[in-house]
């Protein structure tokens, strides 16, 4: 098992015959990822890159039988696609889009989860289960199969970040970028709750940074009995206060959204924090250790 | 988008907010002659820096020249290194008590949280934690459910009451103007027992502007009014900062530009620098970020750092061999740190042009902290 995305997901992209979705048909499969479908309004029966386009979301899986979703189209068409992709039965839906409103996170979010359904994003490379499938546009080269569930709030974080741990025999049973939005789908809480649940996750590794509460919920994680080894590396140590930097919800107010507090709340919650990229394989071998696993041969 | 207090206090009157009768706002202190005044009254700075009533911001007037007299200082002070937007001119406002009350969008709550505390004003940030109703959606909104909580703080009946009819309408504002923050602090509770609106402090989500031309205008006057590097980045979409140290970073990802600044720090340097790449990864992109690194005199020496996951780093090589043939006297020490989709050919490419490609992050890093520090004691 991993967490959301499992080999066998069935994928519908939205807006696949614009040119990143064309791209991303191919770099999907060549993941291993089934692409069955495509939305785009008005161009029902043409096909790209061999998938079926349909005019519906609710065409695309009763013709496809999809279950996952990629959402490729502007900021202010999103909302719809998603609610659309929600209804039509989809309980795994990625909207990578930056710069989405606020309200529309949370009508998103709202939707997927009154129908038992998860929004990975907005502002999000969406998320990867190494060596089964991907949703979203990570790059496969950074990944491996292996036990450690990572999770971020940046996408370019990520992915040096798991390419070190991939080369140092650390692989990984899904990677999730969780956004660096305020409001979003599967929240840092929510996605330790899962690789909790994960039994081929033994270990967690957490990419966060300044600004907002996700560290937080990292840390009640980690304080619970039985909470399985977590490492964290945080970024943004030297960014200034009042500045935000480039993700909207990276921004320092008050002490609680620093650097330094957050590291303090998860050192003193038992979580392995790594004080530099670098560190960061060695950290998360020494909670592998924990949980009584060795690195894999790099 | 932070809005000034008048331009806040006109959405919550829009909605049936109490906020104090007859205010006005002026741009000099010759206009107060012609206004119909009462006093005592308040002059106010419009300013978008917080702490404004510590900083002489907000003053007590008594006669129309004690007023112009305020507006006149007011008007010629920078809060925070802003000169005022206007003066709003109030009713003094007889008050019995100071409340906090405001509407946050919020990641825990999926979406908005109502906070509210019985002691508000200026002080507010360092009493205890206010109360937290999570609500999410605005439609999600339960007075009884609001209720129940606030007869744990609040111990006015009447107070209560009047807090969830305001929270509700406070919800409206967020909901119709895709405001992310709408707040309250003082929400004043006057001697005759009425509630109103001290201040008002409203963001709006900027990435709402799509659909409020009003939004849009308001930030596209911002932009003009940014300085002008950070205005080109914005239409080049770069992301810059200027921070304080010396060494130039031109990056890719904001969590990988905030790694690579504190790579520099952990190695004895300091960025220069947050500059993004990542929007615009091209000729016309790169350019600008040596344009602006070369330019700015605190900048000793400059590092690219790229990890190609979709960007292709030997497209990158290509570009910045380019640029680097071509800049000005002025050229700094530049080191280059390419890995990824594509370094292979990126190295020979930069090899064949007489530089060389770092393969770590941190050895780039110590490289360039001390190609800065060697042009400091140059210079």
């Amino acid at each position: 098992m991993s967490i959301l995305l499992q080999a066998g997901a069935r994928v519908v992209i939205f807006g696949i015959t614009g040119r990143f979705g064309s791209f991303s048909i191919r770099d999907l499969r060549e993941s291993g990822t089934a692409v069955v479908a495509g939305v785009v309004p008005g161009r029902g029966g043409q096909s790209v890159e061999g998938a079926p386009v349909f005019n519906s979301a609710e065409e695309a899986v009763r013709e496809t039988g999809a279950d996952c979703a990629l959402v490729y189209v502007p900021a202010p068409l999103a909302l719809d696609a998603v609610l659309e992709a929600v209804e039509a039965g989809c309980r795994l839906i990625a909207y990578p889009g930056d710069g989405l409103p606020v309200a529309d996170a949370m009508e998103m979010r709202a939707a997927a989860r009154a129908r038992g359904a998860w929004l990975v994003g907005p502002n999000s490379p969406g998320l990867i289960s190494p060596g089964k499938a991907k949703l979203g546009f990570a790059p496969s080269f950074c990944f491996r199969p292996g036990p450690v569930g990572v999770i971020s709030r940046s996408g370019s974080l990520s992915y040096e970040a798991s390419y070190r741990l991939s080369q140092a025999g650390i692989g990984q049973t899904t990677v999730i970028g969780i956004g660096g939005d305020p409001v979003k789908g599967v929240t840092a809480a929510e996605a330790v709750a899962m690789f909790h649940e994960d039994p081929e996750t033994a270990a967690i590794v957490y990419l966060g940074e300044i600004g907002g509460t996700d560290e937080y919920a990292v840390a009640d994680y980690a304080k619970r009995p039985g909470a399985k080894p977590v490492t964290a590396l945080l970024v943004g140590r030297t960014a200034p206060p009042g500045k935000k930097m480039g993700h909207a919800a990276a921004l320092v107010g008050g002490y609680a959204d620093t650097w330094a507090a957050k590291v303090e709340a998860l050192a003193a919650a038992g979580v392995n924090v790594a004080r530099s990229l670098d560190q960061l394989p060695e950290a998360a071998a020494q909670s592998l250790a924990r949980a009584g696993l060795t690195p894999a041969a790099a | 988008m932070l809005m000034l207090e008048a331009e806040g206090k006109a959405l919550l009157a829009g909605v049936g907010v109490p906020v104090p009768a007859g205010a006005q706002l002026v741009r000099s202190p010759e206009a107060l002659a012609a206004l119909p005044l009462s006093f005592p009254m308040a002059a106010k700075a419009q300013v978008r820096s917080g702490g404004r009533g510590k900083a002489g911001g907000v003053r007590r007037c008594d006669s129309l020249t004690d007023a112009q007299a305020a507006v006149a200082a007011i008007l010629g002070t920078r809060f925070g290194g802003e000169l005022p937007d206007g003066v709003l001119l109030e009713p003094w406002l007889p008050i019995a008590r100071e409340m906090y009350l405001s509407v946050v969008a919020d990641g825990r709550a999926g979406g908005f949280v109502a906070l509210y505390a019985p002691e508000g004003g200026v002080e507010v940030e360092s009493g205890p934690p206010p109360l937290r109703y999570e609500i999410g959606p605005a439609r999600n909104f339960r007075a009884h459910v609001f209720r129940k909580l606030l007869e744990g703080v609040e111990i006015d009946r009447g107070v209560r009451e009047k807090v969830v009819a305001l929270t509700r309408r406070l919800l409206q504002v967020a909901a119709a103007h895709d405001c992310t923050t709408v707040e309250i602090n003082p929400l004043i509770r006057l001697q005759d027992g009425s509630l109103v609106a001290g201040d008002a402090k409203v963001v709006r989500d900027d990435a709402a502007a799509f659909r409020h031309a009003d939004l849009e205008a308001a930030l596209a006057a911002e932009r003009a009014r940014e300085p002008e590097d950070v205005r080109r980045c914005q239409d080049a979409s770069l992301m810059l900062v200027w921070l304080e140290g010396e060494v130039g970073l031109i990056s890719g990802g904001a969590g990988m530009t905030m790694a690579a600044m504190d790579a520099i720090a952990a190695a004895g340097g300091a960025p220069a620098c947050f500059l993004d790449t990542s929007g615009n990864p091209t000729p016309a992109g790169f350019g600008l970020a040596f344009e602006l690194l070369d330019r700015n005199p605190g900048v000793r020496a400059i590092l690219v750092s790229m990890f190609g996951g979709g960007l292709h780093t030997d497209r990158v090589a290509r570009t910045l061999v380019n640029i680097l043939a071509t800049r000005g006297p002025d050229a700094k020490p530049v080191v280059l740190r390419l890995q990824g989709t594509g370094s292979d050919a990126a190295t020979e490419i930069l090899k064949a042009a007489g530089y060389a490609n770092h393969s770590s992050l941190e050895a780039a890093v110590a490289e360039v902290v001390a190609r800065s520090r060697d042009e400091g004691g140059r210079a």
